[in-house]
């Protein structure tokens, strides 16, 4: 077919669409910024929109403050690599150390949805010794939770996004998934095959937060390959699908472009609003009973430093030092393997099948913790970056191989970097455009890391030969960021609680990646979401006592099944144990 | 051995002989992205319309720059095999990010900024080539203007020390690399080259495995093909040199 039937294919008449089906209908509430709203959420990324959503459903007033766009998907995004730039947060920030991170589109979102608007979407759980480290191994740091305590969350939210993935998860704490697995793609078959040749157990099509099947006013997947693009399809999940218009109509308002410089302390020593610069370039400030900061791992401790004054000289909730450390990111090591048949890797989603079965420690190889190992697809112009360093490919070397684009298939490593102090996030001596000082990223891998890095990558290697790979070549590189404001019982070595309260001020809650102490081989987003899940039951069982001077609540909260976003009843997640 | 108006073309390894000029080079012939523009999604259209219909004129670099910028392009990803018609403007598109800051949301703590780093480099492409050549790097013969860059991949340029001294020579080439391949691999006729489906919402794909092509997608059809004889971006070597083991992270998302 040469031309679609009826034409090409035109925008939507519709003002606002999240992915190809779903509108937001409701006018949005606008407070007024002298009004004190009773939270002010600073990012409305994976845990701001969850929070979002579950404070308004509760009753309370909610602002979030995004510093992107609030997307309209059909106008805005588009399938195409080099036109999603917009996606990423690329203001600037200085990265540096002796193995400096990459930040950008490889880990940074911005825009109503954050980085779940870019994830490639796998959802896997941490495991239950995740929460022990210190214990069991004897590096990094316990968690002040258990994994029994995260598990309902992980449950809820697996049914909020929902996830698809197959019916036995068998690693950590077996479970299987409310939607069934996608079909494989070409590097789903290369994964499938190499651990087989091993004798190594692989999960297919999941766990992703991509619906295998229709939710409501989101479609299913139709394959394309961009999740990391943004899905138009609104098959993926973002929390700017599947939680904000639920948030919005129920009161909550999202102000866009708008960028917090600055959290406001009152002389009592709570936080009293914040100052942000708005849409029109103009300084502009909110009036709040609490804040919470979800600016995600690099964003956050920016804030809370730039937030110093007296009293806070070192940065707001800072007594301990910690703001800014223990950064982690995980090792990401991309394995390519050219293949004499076709692959066509750009069909597909890039995440659809992995395995953990070196996830936990393993004392025969020598270090602590372990890794995953699953499948990436690179669109070409990655797939090109990523053969200028792999093959060091440049010039005709660089047409030759990605003439062979189609022939090659692509798995990664995903792998635990423990939290060490000196990976931080400081202040740089370069100001943005809005006068504010940027980040200064700081990281260094340590013995552990090195030798985790090593033993993985040659086993990712060794699967990518075993599924019959005829020449494998591999990058360095690191996913996800997590840390720089973590959780923790001890004030003088961690920044919030168990529940995101920051333990010098009351009324400031930080909830986003920075507060996970470790971060396991599991991608972070689940888990940041549940933990938003958390906090926000956390809250609403405080009620008004949370939004107070002193009282500080210790008792883990009932779970509230009754906020989740409509279309969640009725699904559910089998146990096994 | 190679006629000198051939060299910097392909060749077919079994004879010897340049390959002819194509208006789209790769194993698809008959492939075309923008054959099946009606079927993507209209901000798609307007974008990738955008991308090959307004190319943005050169601001940023002055017209010395320009020139240079333009020679080393052809050189980092040549085009010498496609016809006048179908060659991709490289150049005018990292002017255009550089001129509007661009970023990629980071910058290493011991680069300049971009358009600093651009010019620098430039300058220091300008001094090898002297240094090599005695020519400037725009009168040298493809081949020639590889050894240049060679050197660069390397990481062992043999002049401009003050101006590496200013910025790792690694750093600047992975910043180089990735800047062009970005703006080749984002353009229509090069998804036909390598045979990449392009946009493919809303319609999505439906043949996942096998390597199978869709209804509208073409099989690859090979044929003998090699770089250029002699050429020094034909191998393959670590960047930096044996000496650096130390790759750079890389730059696109995908986890």
């Amino acid at each position: 077919m040469k031309k679609p039937l009826l034409g090409a294919f035109e925008a939507p008449k519709h003002n606002h669409m999240l992915g190809a089906m779903q509108r937001i209908e409701v006018p949005m509430r606008r407070y007024r910024n002298t009004e004190q709203v009773d939270y002010c959420i600073v990012g409305v990324g994976s845990a701001g929109g969850v929070l979002l959503q579950r404070l308004a459903r509760a009753g309370f007033s909610v602002v979030g403050l995004e510093a992107g766009p609030f997307w309209d998907t059909e106008r805005d995004w588009v399938s195409d690599e080099a036109g999603s730039h917009r996606l990423y947060w690329n203001e600037l920030r200085i990265t540096g150390g002796e193995d400096p991170l990459a930040l950008g589109a490889n880990n940074s979102g911005r825009g109503v949805g954050g980085g779940s608007v870019h994830w490639a979407g796998f959802t896997p759980r941490l495991h239950p010794s995740d929460f022990r480290v210190h214990t069991e191994d004897g590096v990094g740091v316990d968690w002040p939770i258990s994994y029994e305590e995260i598990k309902p969350y992980y449950e809820l939210l697996e049914k909020e996004i929902p996830v698809s993935g197959p019916a036995y998860f068998p690693w950590g704490d077996p479970h299987g998934y409310p939607y069934g697995p996608h079909p494989m793609g070409g590097c789903g078959d290369i994964l499938i095959k190499g651990c087989t040749n091993l004798g190594i157990r692989v999960s297919i099509g999941g766990p992703v937060a991509i619906l295998a099947g229709s939710h409501g006013d989101r479609p299913h997947c139709i394959y394309r390959g961009f999740c990391i693009q943004g899905c138009k399809v609104g098959a993926k999940q973002s929390t700017l699908i599947s939680h904000v218009p639920d948030g919005l109509a129920h009161g909550a308002e999202i102000r866009d472009h708008c960028m917090v410089s600055r959290i406001l302390l009152g002389k009592d020593g709570c936080v009293t609003g914040v100052t942000y610069v708005d849409s029109n370039g103009r300084e502009a400030e909110q009036k709040a009973k609490a804040i919470i900061v979800c600016g995600y791992a690099i964003e956050t401790p920016r804030l809370l430093l730039n937030s110093a004054c007296p009293g806070h000289e070192a940065g707001l909730a800072n007594s301990s030092g910690t703001v800014g450390r223990y950064l982690m990111a995980q090792a990401g090591n991309v394995v390519l393997g050219r293949f004499e048949e076709l692959v066509r890797m750009y069909k597909a989603p890039p995440a659809h099948a992995l395995t953990e079965e070196f996830y936990e420690t393993d004392p025969k190889r020598g270090f602590a913790r372990g890794f995953a190992v699953q499948t990436v697809g690179p669109l070409p112009i990655s797939f090109a970056r990523q053969m200028m360093v792999a093959k060091g490919a440049w010039g005709w070397g660089m047409r030759q191989v990605m003439m062979d684009y189609n022939h090659w298939g692509a798995i990664a490593l995903l792998g635990e970097i423990l939290p060490w102090e000196d990976n931080r996030v400081e202040l740089a001596a370069e100001r943005d455009r809005n006068g504010i000082p940027v980040a200064k990223v700081t990281f260094n891998l340590h013995d552990n890391d090195k030798k985790m890095i090593e033993y993985g990558k040659n086993k990712v290697m060794e699967i990518m030969q075993a599924a019959g790979a005829e020449e494998v070549v591999q990058e360095a590189r690191y996913a996800h960021l997590v840390g720089g404001a973590r959780m923790g019982n001890d004030s003088r070595t961690s920044v919030v609680d168990r529940f995101g309260r920051t333990h010098d001020i009351p009324n400031l809650f930080v909830c986003d990646g920075s507060v996970m102490p470790t971060q396991g081989s599991a991608n972070p987003g689940l888990t940041i979401q549940a933990l938003a899940a958390r906090t926000a039951d956390y809250l609403i069982s405080q009620r008004d006592v949370a939004l107070t001077k002193s009282t500080r609540g210790t008792k883990q909260p009932p779970i509230r099944y009754d906020l989740s976003p409509p279309g969640t009843w009725g699904k559910g997640v089998p146990r096994f144990t | 051995m190679s006629c000198r108006e051939h060299d910097g073309r392909p060749v077919n390894p079994k004879t010897g002989e340049p390959l002819p000029l194509r208006a789209q080079p790769g194993y698809y012939p008959g492939f075309r992205t923008l054959s099946q523009r009606d079927f993507w999604d209209q901000a798609t259209r307007n974008v990738v319309l955008a991308r090959v219909e307004q190319i943005p004129p050169i601001r940023f670099f002055s017209p010395e720059e320009a020139q240079l910028m333009t020679a080393v392009c052809n050189r980092i990803l040549p085009q010498d095999d496609r016809d006048e018609l179908h060659k991709i403007p490289i150049v005018n598109f990292i002017d255009e990010r550089l001129r509007e800051d661009r970023l990629d949301g980071y910058r290493f703590d011991r680069m300049p900024t971009d358009q600093e780093a651009h010019r620098l480099g430039l300058q220091g492409i300008a001094e090898v080539a002297q240094h090599l050549f005695r020519k400037p790097f725009v009168d040298l013969s493809p081949l020639d203007q590889e050894s240049v860059l060679k050197t660069l991949h390397d990481g062992q340029p043999p002049a401009g020390h003050t101006i590496w001294e200013r910025m790792p020579v690694s750093r600047y080439w992975l910043l180089l690399v990735q800047d062009v391949v970005g703006v080749y691999y984002a353009h229509p006729f090069a998804w036909d080259e390598v045979g990449f489906g392009g946009p493919a919402y809303p319609r999505g794909y439906m043949r996942l495995e096998n390597g199978e092509p869709e209804p509208w997608e073409v099989d690859e059809r090979r044929y003998a093909w090699a770089p250029p004889p002699g050429s020094p971006s034909a191998k393959f070597t670590p960047v930096g040199g044996s000496a650096e083991h130390k790759a750079s992270p890389g730059q696109g998302g995908t986890h």
